[in-house]
């Protein structure tokens, strides 16, 4: 027993230190923060570090390659003066305010359709959101031969009603390139209000809407005093997430239109990747990307508080 | 047992970490190799015979092993950029247009290797050395233009009355006038593309005797009579022989109404008859090519040359140096060269008369363009100004506007507050 006795109280010190950290680690505030921790970097590195590094480029006259000289709002002041950007920021709103609009009716037409019993019910709700699915450059291309006068089925269509030929130019046109471009961000759009709201319409209670018959209700008092404010949290969740998709759009005009014609469709996006890539104007690109912020900021802020406050 | 799978979680998740950081990792050059970026190439023959001829004769040559990065059409920009602002990535780069100049402080001297490739085959054609020279040293080898020339179908041509195609842009004028009235409309880009819209446009300009700055680099003379006769011109030629669509055009749209016999005649690089030869033979039979048409002041054409440099945070510059140097002598260049045929023009004299020029006939007029060809914003100098004018369409959208309406004096007007706005701090 006494030789036993020696090891035993030798390594009863780190049996209680293990047991201690185990403890420590069990602690609620601790392994709380301990999961947190990699989310938490994670973040960081990939929003944070190019966030703060995209204000950092804002501000300094910085080409590609080279290093850059601290210049303050120089960049700002410089796409302030530019008419070019001012076209963009009009387009841009343009774009977001319309293709938002149209989604958001659309969306709640699509998940009232959608609600309904009917046939393979199913099967039709799966097909719906294929233009949410295919890659957005994939169905971009098939649109630009929807839109080329000489395949395009609307212009066949028009020719055979009598206008004259090739029909109109979709994408030479400024303001058809502009609609254009909000059909089929709309379009591409559709499904997730559509499949988001339908989600919201499944969780309403079908007593609610009993009740509201008893009491005379019609089917658009039904959706006006019952389904439209129970859906209205859901509704704005999606709308700011659509919003911030829209407003940041890339792929579809860069592949369809690359802003022409005469910077009838550039975005902020597709402008600041062309002074920032195509000309290597690191900062100036960044100015122009970032100017973006305080219109997406503001909208976050008033629908977050919005949302608490509901 | 829930306190003891937290801890056991945690354990795994480090010991998996742990076995990251001191796993096996690739042993460090076993062999020495060079990275070698390349945007992929619309010949699909050429960048096999790098990878299947070239790289394996080097590596037998010498023993170093060539990896040939391939970029997709389009990011070799975006590519450059990641490399140069890194630090790694690629020891030998293609440029083209006017990437040298973006990243002249990131590319090596390389003009050693220029010139002596100059004197052993024939020398360089000018417009070689404005797109290779930054600040006086070759900062990269320009391997090729991609020439941008007209394209056009000589059947509907003869039924208008013309066999040869039209020397100046006033009688093309007129022959597109018949041949939109025939519904053979020519097809020009005017909209944002990126090579298909400048390739006829700054030559139009040009031979109007139009330029965007003057040859100091710094002075705006978009604002002249020059300018105004060309934009004049472009209106007309625009309104009374092209389709309308042509101002939202992108690169991929003249091809397609190429093909689709929608139009008569284009400003577009080899790869319409190349690729006509090869799915619609029965257009390439009636296709040409010819150069542009002269206007006042000449006839001209653009250079987008096809370059390569070193980067000079490559930890291998001597090995980059020798690849370069052995890739540029004439025995691999001229089969380099032939295995696209002549997508690819050569700009040393040497290859003037080279057998690749046999092959097809109606590709000669590209050769031949070499020697009016400039870079973009020609007389000025190549320079971050210029880039952030080409990357803003200034000029496209000058004429661009004014074809689709706007009086003349306002598209000029436009294009110089931008102009002077972007040479500002020069």
């Amino acid at each position: 027993m006494s030789v036993r006795s020696e090891p035993l109280v030798g390594s009863a010190r780190p049996a209680r230190r293990a047991a201690s950290l185990g403890v420590w680690l069990d602690r609620q505030s601790v392994f709380s923060w301990l999961m947190m921790t990699p989310p938490l970097l994670f973040l960081a590195a990939l929003v944070g570090y190019p966030f703060c590094y995209g204000i950092l480029l804002s501000l300094q006259d910085r080409p590609v390659a080279h290093i850059g000289t601290f210049v303050g709002l120089k960049n700002f002041m410089t796409d302030f003066k530019d008419a070019i950007f001012w076209r963009v920021t009009l387009n841009t709103f343009v774009y977001t305010a319309i293709a938002t609009v149209l989604k958001m009716v659309g969306g709640l037409a699509l998940a009232l359709a959608m609600n309904q019993q009917f046939p393979m019910k199913n099967l039709v709700r799966a097909l719906m959101l294929l233009p949410f699915i295919v890659p957005t450059v994939l169905s971009t291309v098939a649109w630009m031969w929807i839109l080329d006068p000489a395949f395009s089925v609307f212009n066949w269509f028009l020719i055979a009603l009598g206008v004259p030929k090739p029909g109109p130019s979709w994408l030479g046109n400024p303001l058809l390139a502009m609609g254009s471009i909000i059909v089929i961000n709309t379009w591409r759009g559709l499904p997730f209000y559509g499949i988001t709201l339908l989600a919201g319409l499944q969780t309403v209670p079908p007593e609610l809407y009993e009740a509201a018959t008893i009491d005379g209700a019609g089917g658009w008092q039904r959706f006006r005093y019952v389904t439209l404010p129970l859906l209205q949290p859901i509704i704005l969740i999606v709308t700011l997430f659509s919003v911030i998709f829209t407003f940041a759009d890339f792929q579809l005009v860069y592949v369809l239109t690359h802003g022409g014609p005469q910077n009838a469709t550039q975005l902020f996006a597709t402008y600041a990747f062309d002074i920032a890539m195509g000309a290597g104007q690191l900062g100036l690109g960044a100015s122009v990307a970032l100017t973006m912020l305080p219109a997406l900021a503001l909208l976050i802020v008033a629908l977050t508080i919005y949302l608490r406050r509901g | 047992m829930h306190a003891t799978s937290r801890r056991r979680f945690l354990e795994l998740a480090g010991l998996g970490a742990a076995a990251t950081a001191i796993g096996p990792r690739p042993a460090a050059a076993q062999s020495k190799s060079l990275t070698f970026l390349h945007e992929s190439s619309f010949i699909k023959t050429f960048d096999e015979y790098f990878q299947k001829t070239l790289a394996p004769a080097y590596q037998k040559e010498t023993g170093v092993k060539v990896n040939y990065e391939l970029t997709s059409v389009g990011s070799l920009p975006t590519r450059i950029s990641t490399i140069a602002e890194t630090g790694s990535g690629a020891d030998v780069t293609m440029t083209f247009f006017l990437l040298p100049f973006l990243f002249d402080e990131k590319l090596l001297d390389v003009s050693d290797i220029a010139e002596e490739a100059g004197k052993k085959q024939g020398g360089w054609y000018d417009s070689a050395r404005e797109a290779g020279i930054v600040n006086g040293k070759w900062k990269v080898v320009p391997f090729s233009n991609i020439g941008q020339l007209m394209n056009w179908r000589t059947d509907w041509f003869a039924e208008v009355g013309f066999k040869k195609f039209p020397e100046t842009w006033e009688e093309l004028y007129e022959a597109g006038k018949k041949l939109k009235a025939k519904d053979h409309p020519f097809g020009f880009e005017l909209g944002h593309g990126f090579g298909d819209n400048h390739g006829w446009i700054y030559p139009l300009l040009w031979s109007y005797g139009g330029h965007e700055v003057e040859a100091d680099g710094k002075t705006v003379v978009i604002d002249s009579d020059e300018t105004a006769r060309a934009i004049d011109f472009a209106r007309k030629f625009f309104r009374d022989t092209m389709l309308d669509d042509v101002l939202g055009w992108t690169d991929v749209s003249n091809n397609k109404a190429f093909f689709a016999e929608q139009i008569s005649c284009t400003n577009n690089a080899e790869s319409i008859l190349w690729l006509g030869k090869r799915d619609f033979p029965e257009i390439a039979k009636v296709t040409d090519q010819a150069q542009n048409p002269a206007g006042p002041k000449g006839r001209f054409h653009i250079m987008s040359a096809i370059s390569h440099g070193i980067f000079n945070f490559s930890p291998q510059k001597e090995e980059a140096r020798a690849f370069l140097r052995w890739l540029t002598d004439e025995k691999q260049l001229g089969g380099w060269y032939a295995s696209a045929d002549t997508y690819y023009q050569p700009l040393l004299h040497g290859y003037d008369k080279a057998p690749m020029w046999d092959v097809e006939p109606r590709n000669i007029p590209y050769r031949d363009a070499l020697a009016n060809a400039h870079l973009l914003g020609w007389p000025a100098p190549p320079s971050r100004h210029l880039a952030e004018s080409v990357a803003k369409y200034v000029i496209v959208d000058m004429f661009a506007k004014a074809c689709a309406g706007a009086p003349t004096k306002e598209a000029i007007k436009s294009a110089e507050v931008q102009l002077k706005e972007i040479y500002r701090a020069v």
